[in-house]
Order: C-alpha cells, then sequence, then structure tokens
C-alpha cells in the first residue's frame, strides 16, 4: 500500500507549477469562507461608521414594522422602529467579539495547561486532566446560564463562563498534539542537548502544536457564537434593547407567524457567520491531518 | 520440510553465496511449454490534479506454474504496483494499460466484478505488514473462513472446518483455539501464517508475496519464506516474490526482475542474474550488501543519488543520473534485449561479463 | 497480558471463559474508569455549588431582590443557613444529596427530587428519540456516501451535512415552527401530551422538538461516520486484504470498515449526550415541553436556586454516566481492549 499511497500523495500535494497569483483559484475551499469570514467581520466594525446605516436603538414606534428596500432601512424595521439591518451589524459585533475573547482565552490559558500537561506528564498531567474532565463533563449552555444567572448577564461575565469550556477544549487538543510530538525523535534531541524544559516547549512544542489549536479555534468561533446567541435568545446574554442575534431572534419569535422575516434575518446572519467558520476549520483540520 | 518450518533456519544467512549452490539442490522446475502468467508491456500510471505518475512503464515476464519468480527493486520502483494491478487492487486514480494474461484469461481491464473472481479464486497476495493486514476486531478464523468462503458455496460450519485445517496447514499451534483469537494476540511470524492461510483458503494458482517477509525478524523470514516453499511444493502454487532484497530473490526465486523507475531493467535466470551481474544498478545493488569478506570497518558502497521523480522522467535511461558508467549515449532508452540466451538487460554499458565475487 | 495469550501455551485448553475475562485487561478497564467517575462526580458537585452558592455572594439578597432591608436579607439567610461557612454548606447539601434529597424548592415548597423524576422523563424521551431518529438515519446515509466516494449522493450527504452543523438548534426550531406549525399546520407548535394519555399525541407532540435535536446530530454522525468509514476504506491494508480475498464491496464496507467504525462512532455518541442534553433546555423552551431544561429555565428566571443547582447536577450527571458508559461499551466491544495488547 505504501507504494502506492505515495505515488498518489504526490500527485495531489505537488501544486500545478507557474501560476504562483492563482494561489486562491486552487483553494477555494478556503479562500471562499475566509472572504466570507473577512466580509462578515468588516460588515459588523467598519460597516456602521462607513454605510449610512441608523443607529441600532433609539428608533422611533412611528416607523415600527417597515418592510425591507423601505427608504433608508436596508432590511426594514423591528417592532421598536429600529434600523434591522444596523442591529444586525451591531449585534454581530458583540458576537464575534465574546467568539474571539473566549477561544483566544482558550488557546493561551488551555493551550499552555495541556502542553504542560503532555510535556511533563506523571502527577502534573494526573491532576489537569482530572480538573479538566469534571469541566468537560459539564453540558456547557447549562453551566453557562447558571452562571449568567449567578453573575448577572452581561458581554465580560459571558465570557468568563463560556471560558470555562474553551479552556478544557483547548487543552485536551494542546495535550493530544504535545503527546503525539514528543514521540518524534527531535524532542529526545532537544532534550538531551540539555535545552531547558520551558525552551522546548516555546521553541519545539508551541510552533508544531499551534496550527492545530488555531484550526481548533475556527470551529471554536462557531460554536461560542451560536452558545452566546442561545444566551441572548433566553434573556441571559445581551440584555435588550442593546441588539444580538439572540435576542433579536427571541424578539422575533413573538409575533413569528405575522413577522416571519424579524427571525429570519438575524438566523440568516447566525447561520452564514457560523457556516463560513466551520468550513474553514473543517477545511484546514483536513489539510493538517493530511486527508 | 515441516521441521524447517517451525525451527529457525540460521544456515541461510549467507544467502547470496547460497545461490549458486542451492540451485542444483531444489533443481529448477521444469519449463513447462504453457506458462501461467504472461505480463505484457504493463504500463501503470496515477493521474492526479495536472499531474500523472509513471509508476510502472512496461513490465513483461512469464511465470510457469509451480515456480517462482522474485520481482526486485528499490521503494518507488513500481513492483509493488504492478502486482496490485494483476489483482485489480489499485485506487480509481490508477490508468492500467498492456496486458497480463492469467491462463489465457485478459486481467488488463477488467471490471470490478469481473477481477473480484480471479482475487483470491486465482490469484491471491500476502502484504507486507501483517499487524495491519488484519482485521484487528474479527476473529482470526472468521477472517480466514471469510476469504473460505469467498469462492466456494460451502456453509458456515465447513467454512468453519476448512479454516481451523488451513490454520494446520501454515503450522500455526492448536489451530482449534487460535480460530478464535484475535489478531493482536499473535506474534507476527503467527499473523503472517495466517494471512498465508488467508491467501491459500481459495486455492489460487498465483500467490503473490508483497514484501512478505519485511516486518519480520531474520529469523522469522526465513521461516515464512521456508513455508511458502513447502506449501509451493505441496500444491504446485506459482509465486511473485517482491521485495528490495536481492539475498531472497537468490535463494528462493527461479527467475529475477529487477526493476528501476517502473521499468525492467535486468531479466535472468537467478543462477545466471548473480554469476553474471551485466546492469550496473543490479551491480550497484549488490555492491550495497553487506558481505562477510569485506574489510572491517570499510564503508559500505551505497547507490549514489535517489530514485528519479516518476512523474517527471528524462528520457533514456532512467538510471543515467546515478550511473558511473553513464554516457551521453544513455539518453537515448537503451532497450531491453535478451542480449544472451535467458539473460535481458537494459544497459549501453554493461558490466563486463565476469563472475561476480563468490560469497562467503 | 496475563491470559494465555503467549503463543504455543498450553495448547487447545479450553479456557475459563468468565474467569479469563474477569482478570482480562478490559475488565480492569471497566473497574478503572468506575472509580474514575467518582472523583469527577464529586469535582462536579462542587462546581455546581460553588458557581450558584459561593460567587454571588448572597443568595438571600438576590431571592428577596434590591428592595428587601438588610434585616430581611439577614432572617432569610439564616433560616437558609446561609450564615455558615461554604464548606460546612456544601458538606450538609452534599450528604442530603447522596441519600437522594435535593432540597425543597424555594418557590413551590416542594421536594426537588420529585419534581426533577418527572421532568427528567419528559427529557430523557426527547433525547431517546432524537439519538434513535439520527443514528437510525446517519448510518445507512454514511455507508451509501463512503460506498462510493465522490459521487453524487455522496456530495450532496456531504453538503447537506456541513450545512446543517451550522445551524443553531433554536433557529433550527423556530424555522421548523414556521414552516410545519405556521405554514403548513401539520404538527403543533406547543402543547406536550404525556404518553400516559396517548402514544400517538405524544409522538405528533414531539415530531418538531425531536426533529430540531436530531438533525443537527444526524448531520454530525453522518460526516464522523462517512469520514472514518473512508479513512478505513483507503487507508487500512486490512481492508485491501478483504478485497483480495474477493468479497464484494458491500461486505468490505459492512463487515470490515464500518465494524471498526462503529467503535469510533460509540465513543462520540457517549461524548455527545453531554451536550446534547444541554441543547434540550432551549429545545424545552421553544416548544413549551415540560422538561428538566425547562424547569431549570424556569427556576433561574423565579431565582429558584435551590432548584436550579438540583438541574444543573442532574445534567452534569446524565453526561458523566453516558461518557462513562461509551467507554465501557468500547471496552467490552473492542477486542483489542479486552483482551488486552501484547
Amino acid at each position: 500500500m505504501a507504494v502506492v499511497d505515495a505515488a498518489t500523495a504526490t500527485v495531489a500535494s505537488r501544486p500545478v507549477g507557474g501560476r504562483a497569483g492563482a494561489w486562491w483559484l486552487r483553494n477555494l475551499e478556503i479562500a471562499v469562507p475566509a472572504g466570507v469570514v473577512a466580509l462578515v467581520v468588516l460588515a459588523c466594525f467598519v460597516g456602521p461608521l462607513v454605510l449610512p446605516v441608523p443607529p441600532p436603538v433609539g428608533g422611533s414606534v412611528l416607523e415600527s414594522y417597515l418592510d425591507a428596500g423601505s427608504p433608508g432601512h436596508l432590511l426594514g424595521t423591528d417592532p421598536n422602529g429600529n434600523d434591522i439591518f444596523s442591529r444586525i451589524l451591531h449585534g454581530g459585533q458583540s458576537s464575534l467579539t465574546v467568539a474571539v475573547a473566549v477561544n483566544l482565552l482558550g488557546l493561551a490559558v488551555g493551550g499552555t495547561l495541556g502542553a504542560l500537561s503532555g510535556y511533563l506528564g506523571g502527577a502534573t498531567d494526573t491532576v489537569i486532566m482530572r480538573v479538566l474532565d469534571v469541566l468537560i463533563a459539564f453540558p456547557s449552555l447549562v453551566l453557562t446560564l447558571a452562571v449568567a444567572q449567578s453573575l448577572g448577564a452581561s458581554q465580560t461575565n459571558t465570557v468568563l463562563a463560556l471560558a470555562f469550556f474553551s479552556i478544557p477544549a483547548f487543552a485536551r487538543i494542546s495535550r493530544a498534539a504535545t503527546l503525539r510530538l514528543r514521540e518524534l525523535p527531535f524532542m529526545a534531541a532537544a532534550q538531551l542537548c540539555g535545552t531547558p524544559g520551558w525552551r522546548v516547549l516555546a521553541r519545539h512544542v508551541a510552533p508544531n502544536i499551534a496550527p492545530q489549536l488555531i484550526t481548533f479555534g475556527m470551529l471554536g468561533m462557531g460554536i461560542v457564537i451560536v452558545i452566546e446567541g442561545a444566551l441572548s435568545f433566553l434573556g441571559l446574554g445581551i440584555p435588550p434593547p442593546a441588539p444580538s442575534w439572540g435576542n433579536m431572534i427571541a424578539q422575533g419569535q413573538q409575533s413569528l407567524s405575522a413577522t416571519p422575516m424579524l427571525v429570519v434575518w438575524p438566523c440568516v446572519a447566525l447561520f452564514v457567520t457560523v457556516l463560513a467558520f466551520n468550513l474553514l476549520g473543517e477545511t484546514l483540520r483536513a489539510r493538517w491531518s493530511g486527508r | 520440510m515441516s521441521e524447517l518450518a517451525s525451527e529457525p533456519v540460521a544456515q541461510r544467512e549467507d544467502v547470496l553465496g547460497t545461490a549458486t549452490a542451492d540451485a542444483p539442490v531444489r533443481g529448477p522446475a521444469p519449463d513447462p511449454a504453457e506458462p501461467l502468467l504472461v505480463v505484457d508491456d504493463l504500463r501503470v500510471r496515477f493521474v492526479g490534479r495536472g499531474r500523472t505518475v509513471h509508476a510502472v512503464n512496461g513490465l513483461s515476464y512469464s511465470l510457469a506454474p509451480g515456480r517462482t519468480l522474485a520481482i526486485i527493486g528499490e521503494s518507488g520502483s513500481g513492483k509493488s504496483v504492478a502486482a496490485r494491478a494483476l489483482m485489480g487492487l489499485l485506487p480509481s486514480t490508477a490508468r492500467v494499460s498492456g496486458s497480463a494474461r492469467f491462463d489465457g484469461t485478459e486481467l488488463v481491464g477488467l471490471s470490478e466484478r469481473e477481477a473480484r473472481r480471479h482475487r483470491g479464486a486465482d490469484i491471491a497476495m500476502v502484504f507486507q505488514d501483517p499487524a495491519r493486514s488484519l482485521n484487528p476486531t474479527m476473529r482470526i478464523g472468521v477472517q480466514i473462513a471469510e476469504a473460505v468462503r469467498a469462492h466456494s458455496d460451502l456453509d458456515k460450519a465447513a467454512a468453519h472446518r476448512r479454516a481451523v485445517e488451513l490454520l494446520a496447514m501454515v503450522h500455526l499451534p492448536a489451530p482449534q483455539r487460535r480460530f478464535h483469537e484475535y489478531p493482536h494476540q499473535l506474534s507476527g511470524g503467527m499473523r503472517q501464517r495466517v494471512m498465508i492461510a488467508i491467501a491459500l483458503a481459495g486455492e489460487p494458482r498465483l500467490l503473490v508475496a508483497d514484501e512478505a517477509t519485511t516486518a519480520l525478524d531474520v529469523t522469522t523470514q526465513a521461516q515464512i519464506m521456508e513455508l511458502l516453499l513447502e506449501l509451493q511444493q505441496r500444491l504446485g502454487t506459482a509465486i511473485v516474490l517482491i521485495s528490495h532484497d536481492l539475498g531472497l530473490a537468490a535463494s528462493y526465486a527461479d527467475d529475477v526482475v529487477v526493476m528501476y523507475a517502473g521499468q525492467v531493467v535486468e531479466r535472468a535466470r537467478t543462477a545466471d542474474l548473480f554469476a553474471h551481474v551485466r546492469m550496473p544498478y543490479t551491480g550497484a545493488l549488490l555492491g550495497a550488501i553487506p558481505r562477510l569478506e569485506r574489510e572491517p570497518h570499510s564503508l559500505l558502497p551505497v547507490v549514489p543519488g535517489q530514485p528519479p521523480d516518476l512523474s517527471a522522467l528524462p528520457g533514456g535511461c532512467p538510471f543515467r543520473p546515478r550511473c558511473s558508467s553513464a554516457t551521453d549515449e544513455c539518453a537515448e532508452g537503451p532497450p531491453l534485449r535478451e542480449h544472451e540466451p535467458g539473460h535481458w538487460w537494459a544497459c549501453w554499458h554493461p558490466l563486463p561479463d565476469a563472475p561476480v565475487k563468490e560469497g562467503v | 497480558m496475563t491470559v494465555a495469550t503467549r503463543p504455543g501455551a498450553d495448547a487447545d485448553r479450553a479456557p475459563g471463559r468468565l474467569a479469563a475475562l474477569l482478570a482480562s485487561p478490559g475488565a480492569r478497564l471497566v473497574g478503572k474508569r468506575l472509580l474514575m467517575a467518582v472523583p469527577i462526580l464529586l469535582g462536579v458537585s462542587v462546581l455546581t455549588f460553588w458557581v450558584l452558592n459561593l460567587i454571588p455572594g448572597n443568595a438571600a439578597q438576590q431571592l428577596l431582590g434590591p428592595e428587601a432591608t438588610p434585616e430581611q436579607v439577614r432572617t432569610l439567610e439564616q433560616q437558609l443557613g446561609l450564615d455558615q461557612p461554604g464548606y460546612v454548606r456544601y458538606l450538609g447539601w452534599l450528604g442530603s444529596a447522596v441519600t437522594g434529597d435535593l432540597g425543597t424548592s424555594l418557590v413551590s415548597g416542594q421536594p426537588v427530587t420529585s419534581q426533577i423524576g418527572e421532568r427528567l422523563a419528559v427529557s430523557g424521551e426527547l433525547v431517546g428519540l432524537a439519538f434513535v431518529v439520527s443514528l437510525g438515519l446517519a448510518i445507512p446515509v454514511a455507508l451509501l456516501a463512503a460506498y462510493k466516494p465522490g459521487r453524487m449522493f455522496d456530495r450532496v450527504s456531504m453538503l447537506v451535512s456541513i450545512t446543517g452543523l451550522s445551524v443553531a438548534n433554536y433557529v433550527l426550531a423556530l424555522l421548523l415552527v414556521l414552516l410545519f406549525a405556521v405554514e403548513l399546520a401539520l404538527f403543533p407548535a406547543i402543547g406536550f401530551v404525556p404518553l400516559s394519555e396517548s402514544v400517538a399525541g405524544n409522538l405528533h407532540s414531539m415530531a418538531l422538538p425531536v426533529a430540531a435535536i436530531a438533525f443537527p446530530l444526524f448531520c454530525f454522525y453522518t460526516r464522523f461516520l462517512r469520514g472514518d468509514l473512508v479513512d478505513q476504506l483507503q487507508g487500512e491494508d486490512y481492508v485491501t486484504t478483504a478485497r483480495a480475498k474477493g468479497i464484494g464491496p458491500g461486505q468490505v464496507l459492512l463487515r470490515h470498515a464500518f465494524r471498526n467504525s462503529s467503535f469510533g462512532l460509540i465513543t462520540v455518541v457517549g461524548l455527545n449526550l453531554g451536550t446534547l442534553i444541554g441543547g434540550t433546555v432551549i429545545v424545552e423552551q421553544i416548544f413549551a415541553l415540560p422538561g428538566i431544561g425547562q424547569l431549570m429555565l424556569q427556576a433561574i428566571n423565579t431565582r429558584d436556586f435551590v432548584v436550579v443547582q438540583a438541574c444543573v447536577l442532574v445534567f452534569a450527571i446524565v453526561a458523566v454516566l453516558a461518557n462513562l458508559l461509551a467507554d465501557l461499551l468500547y471496552a467490552v466491544l473492542d477486542p483489542r481492549i479486552r483482551y488486552g495488547s501484547r
């Protein structure tokens, strides 16, 4: 099998020579979702500054329930007369901010814990992994709800509550990657040369496990955006009138049969964003696992 | 023979030396008029995104019933791919052309359904890594019985009995009990015996051993080879021995085909080949084998350079870049010709026809 | 290793199967996993207690609302025993929790355990049906997709599954309501019919909530199983051996690849159950199903922290037990673990 694999592998992995400028054409699987992610980020954070959109709150009830395409209101207005497009862009800001913060926390804290755990092994490993097992045992939404209830609903508390779950998830992946790495000869070589442990971790482990962690972060973005939406949907995330995709869906649900578009627009925003992150993550993961 | 099979065969270490000595003892099988397998200009390429890998470029040989042919080459020389092409076991990216006639039936271009009729029943294969080639979650007996039932209408109980018989045939101790064990409970050599039992289940006339002993230690290697020879004599099976190990070919094969970059570079009777190596590549391979008569601590000559990129083969002799006797002439492909009766080579500058140094 | 795995040793002696199995590495693994679940469950209870009791500092204040006078708060604290140190309260709570007493609801005054019991049955039915439906669909779809990878069926099913994985379950639930309850009026949007009342009515009222939970699961399992099957078929040497025997592609897929992939699937299903039970909270809320998730949300809204705490604990225990079950099932089914490896 080895021979066949080697032959087919070389066929697949070698790029078609000579067309360096067309990288994105040959990598549409990455380029398209990455482009969508970039577009969403740009729209949410830069859009409100440069586009002629009204503020997301403080609309007049006189302008409520306007249809999509009404003058000045691309997607119409909600029951409070607020511009839906503007609310979606601003809601995206909070979703993306929370998701980035949660994943960065997970990456930094969980990644370090997992690498330490895998690299040191022994009692350190056991203690860290047992603690993480406890966290992993929790259904994430349930504990997040409980934390949100205890601490009160706010963006910071949402980030803290969700970090409870991103940290162990990243730690597991980081530990598994470190364990695989430890089998490789260059790690033994570094240790035999007397390189101090922190240096091995920083110079040899970190750069090698980073791609896997970042790939997982892409999938993590999708997961966090969904959970953040759920919290807001249940009234325990971003409190209205401040917009978030979750609380927009919750608000729309009350008049689902009369004005379904109030639910559909934020759902579309949520779906497109999560799909883009998922596709990006899946493609990167497939590349890294060599499939 | 059965004693040999279950005992370490230490005498076989001087594999090269025994080549000429051994041949007369076993005696070459009589050369019947009708060959079992005739491979003619077999070509395999893998078509991928914008690149084509030419894995096998015109392989020809024929094999008579009950005889052993060794196909020798480095990894990537196309020897395994060629064998899988016979079985129809290549991935869908493979394009096979040329001809391979098994007992008069053309194997190239068969549909999956037609190819399946031959697999196991006419041609069987033993693979390199017995640890990975057996299904880890199935009892070994069931895996053998499955092969038995693939080409017969025996019922479950009869297939079970046959599987136990096969286990006994490959000298696995306590076959009744072993039937119910899982691959991980067996040693490497025992697993390879199970693989051989699976291969023999369909009573094939041709057995392809694809690096079948490479993953085993030297003692076990010899035991497995002895087992194959014993079964060959009992059942009259023809064997294609695929290996990178010239020593193995010297000890066990009647004929040898040496492949390089998907092409045959030399082909001869085993005794002929090792007495008079003509192709520089074969010579280089032979030179790279440690020998007792070499000066202690002398550097082992290695074949310089690397096998060529099969997706961008230059014209002419593929060995040219690594060959010390290469000249400009070699850019125009030397054809494979029968320069001496039974001895074929593809080279403009063959090694002088002097017997190579005898082994110890 | 201690079981008769030595080659050639005492040939054909019938081994005491049961005794061997009990002493086998698999059995020891089961024992180890059972023991490991104990500290995890303890940790889960500590975390539950800590999050709900210690961080906010003052449950009585929360309960009474911001207008309460300090005296009222102090009186309630004493009533609830909140003036005692945290560890004393935890041990007291744990002591009654292990005997099955999860406290008394602050709002309804009823014992929490009995409330949870009925609710758990509804949530259990929801999750159980979702599992059956999603696995029942995912396995044949994944097998068909892996049978001819790259063909139309494979591509469409993979596209559907990655899309489905990106739909949040509340989004899906609302779209289902919009389509099947509002537009087509085929299924009720709300209104739970207990199983004891009418089986058909119960299934009818469960259809949309089950679909909302099962569809993402179906997508996930299909994707996982199809990927694993293709990996087995293309990358594993034993598949080549099986094909070389001359058996058909269907048999290779079912007897060899699927058999081996199913072990991975079991693990994934076990891991899923933990996250899944969390997902029921939101679906129960949307469809007004009287499950444990809805109970927890109600308790959160009425600040009934005794009930919230009990619900969180039950969720966590179910998740731990599901993982444990998957581990055990894996150990029992996979011969490499059951008999140990060399």
